[in-house]
């Protein structure tokens, strides 16, 4: 049921004495970034994502990579995917108020398949909310934010030593499937230093997007494919081939067409080739009671606020299983509807006012109770978790 | 137990328009004096009633805690564009923006340049110090050449980065901005210079001129990582020079 193991065996280094440094989450994602071969950042200020920032733009340059101050979260993403179509590696971070302004290069970098990773480090919303707030409200907001909700794949950490594990793994899916991917954090997660063992610290494999080799003279289709979950072959912007890269209604050709029977099926394959890899991307970590009666759900900073209270809980005798899911997006149906086996309620807790992911995945739960425990402007504590299962 | 003070000895007051509540700034920060300043003459023209702020996301993001107006936090670099709402749905109240330099010169940078640009009938303030201060200390379009900030660690490199803007020339070319200044707040004689900027401005805009611009040049010691004195000097010696105080532009009949 834990599909961790498919990750088995990629330590990055094999190393058997722990090495433990003091990193916040948003340094381990700046250095999973770079370890997955990054060498594009733009970056405007925001807390609580500054220091992800902050970090690219002391490191890119030691690496012949480019860091660029932009003037705002519009260019700073733009920046990314210009970068993106000469098929570097490329990513920024954000919070709430700069993916507001995100949003339209998102569904560009989505439309175009121009893969770039973002880093959003949730805060307290709506519109500037609470800087130094944290807060899990942004699920909708992010996932959400294309017209046509397309599935834009989302990966949340849950600790510093994570957030190296899930921005290899977001630039992995980014590469694979050409489009934007997302790491979701909060403010706990990326402004609390905490410890990270160097030695134990785990990569998804570093790989590049499949290129075009050899076309004779301009056959060349920016966006050929033969069935819709196939990702077209890239070919960079300045290479050999002419490319023709467009945010609107395309055909295979890149040419902006309305509602011509291609161009509809090229927009039916944006979304089709995502989910079609839906089980591969699919990631939980489960703690696992056999006789679990319960079934707790959580993801993100919540998650380790779950481990606690699942520890308290299973002291008093009670028969609890616990979910971390990493791949928020696509949605782990199979893995959530098996982890439900056996148990009469589900609880899924989440730092939000109104239950946004519970909202979306229980109708997996047919025939059991799913109850939210929410918490809002403040973090959720093991207690708070505790009085709800023990009831 | 209450001290009065005779009305002959009173040689200064705090302006009533400035709230009592202890100002969040860091120690030195030019913030609280420019609030001070804009309050003093608002209370001078007798105009607290008819004036609304438009404030900033940046350090001043309190800045209606400090000024007892009508105040509106926009969103970041916004400002001038809310402003523009209120000043033409109320065009006989005097309207103000308060803005940073990342606030205004950045991420605003459409919403300026546009407000000026169509005249609109208020007074833009822009606080240039050369920083994002509240986010930590990050390069901003004004920093100086070879500037070292957070994230500018190497120092600014003009030919990557951008020669810092002179946003306030930039605007002044532009026909709708009536009269466009640059001043600061480290000194008593600057003081009264912005005072005077200050007035001549929300004059100018009871008459309807257009867009009154001042940028008023500042310190920030807790992201220059220096002491107050130690940043006035610095800014005298580095910031001055590059972003020299006094008029651009200032119409014939101001003259």
């Amino acid at each position: 049921m834990d599909s961790r193991q498919q990750y088995a065996g990629m330590t990055i280094e094999n190393m058997s004495t722990p090495q433990i440094k003091i990193r916040t989450g948003n340094q381990m994602i700046a250095e999973g970034a770079l370890h997955a071969g990054c060498l594009f950042f733009a970056g405007y200020p925001i807390t609580p994502a500054s220091g992800i920032y902050k970090s690219m733009i002391e490191e890119l340059p030691k690496r012949n990579g480019v860091a660029i101050s932009s003037p705002d979260e519009i260019s700073a993403l733009a920046y990314c995917v210009g970068a993106s179509a000469r098929g570097v590696k490329a990513m920024t971070a954000t919070s709430g108020p700069g993916w507001s302004l995100m949003i339209e290069t998102v569904q560009y970098a989505l439309m175009t398949e121009l893969p770039v990773v973002i880093a959003m480090v949730q805060r307290l919303g709506p519109s500037t909310g609470g800087a130094t707030q944290g807060a899990q409200g942004d699920i909708f907001l992010t996932e959400y934010c294309t017209s046509g909700a397309y599935t834009i794949p989302m990966f949340a950490p849950s600790t510093a030593q994570e957030c190296f594990e899930v921005t290899t793994l977001a630039m992995f899916w980014a590469e694979e499937l050409r489009t934007p991917v997302i790491v979701l954090s909060d403010k706990e997660i990326g402004m609390t230093s905490e410890d990270v063992d160097f030695a134990s610290l785990k990569s998804f494999p570093v790989n590049h997007r499949k290129q075009i080799e050899n076309v004779n003279g301009n056959s060349y289709k920016t966006y050929d494919f033969k069935n819709l979950s196939d990702v077209p072959l890239f070919a960079p912007v300045g290479g050999k081939h002419k490319t023709t890269v467009t945010g609107s209604a395309h055909d295979k050709c890149g040419a902006l067409q309305k509602n011509s029977p291609e161009t509809i099926e090229v927009l039916r394959h944006l979304q089709r080739k995502i989910t079609s890899r839906a089980q591969e991307m699919a990631f939980i970590k489960t703690d696992d009671d056999p006789k679990a009666e319960i079934l707790l759900i959580s993801f993100g900073i919540t998650a380790r606020t779950a481990r606690e209270a699942v520890k308290q809980a299973r002291e008093q005798g009670i028969k609890v299983r616990l979910v971390n899911v990493i791949s928020l997006f696509p949605i782990p149906e199979a893995l959530l509807r098996n982890a439900a086996i056996g148990v009469h309620t589900v609880f899924v807790a989440e730092e939000n006012l109104t239950g946004q992911y519970r909202s979306v995945i229980q109708h997996l739960f047919e025939n059991k109770r799913v109850v939210g425990i929410n918490g809002f402007g403040k973090m959720i504590t093991p207690n708070d978790i505790l009085e709800c299962i023990t009831v | 137990m209450e001290t009065k003070i005779d009305s002959m000895e009173l040689v200064y007051a705090k302006p009533e328009t400035l709230t009592d509540t202890p100002m969040h700034y860091c120690p030195g920060c030019g913030h609280g004096v420019a609030h001070k300043i804009l309050m003093e003459v608002i209370d001078e023209m007798g105009i607290t009633e008819n004036t609304i702020g438009v404030a900033p996301v940046g350090c001043s993001v309190f800045a209606y805690m400090y000024m007892n107006v009508d105040m509106q936090e926009a969103a970041h670099g916004r400002a001038s564009a809310a402003a523009t709402g209120i000043k033409r749905v109320l065009p006989d109240k005097f309207v103000f923006s308060y803005q940073g330099d990342g606030d205004l010169a950045a991420i605003g940078t459409a919403e300026t340049i546009h407000t000026v640009n169509r005249g609109e009938n208020i007074l833009m303030v822009f606080i240039n110090n050369g920083i994002y201060g509240m986010t930590g200390g990050q390069m901003a379009p004004t920093s100086l050449a070879g500037m070292k900030t957070s994230t500018s660690p190497y120092g600014r490199d003009c030919a990557t980065m951008g020669t810092p803007i002179k946003m306030t020339e930039l605007i002044a070319n532009l026909p709708g901005a009536y009269y466009v200044t640059r001043q600061s707040v480290h000194t008593p004689a600057a003081v009264r210079k912005l005072k005077k900027a200050i007035k001549a401005s929300f004059e100018a805009q009871k008459q309807k001129k257009g867009t009154c611009f001042i940028e008023i040049v500042s310190n920030c010691p807790s992201g220059w990582k220096m002491t107050p004195l130690e940043s006035n000097d610095w800014m005298e010696k580095n910031m001055f020079p590059y972003y020299t105080p006094g008029d651009i532009k200032v119409p014939q009949e101001m003259k």
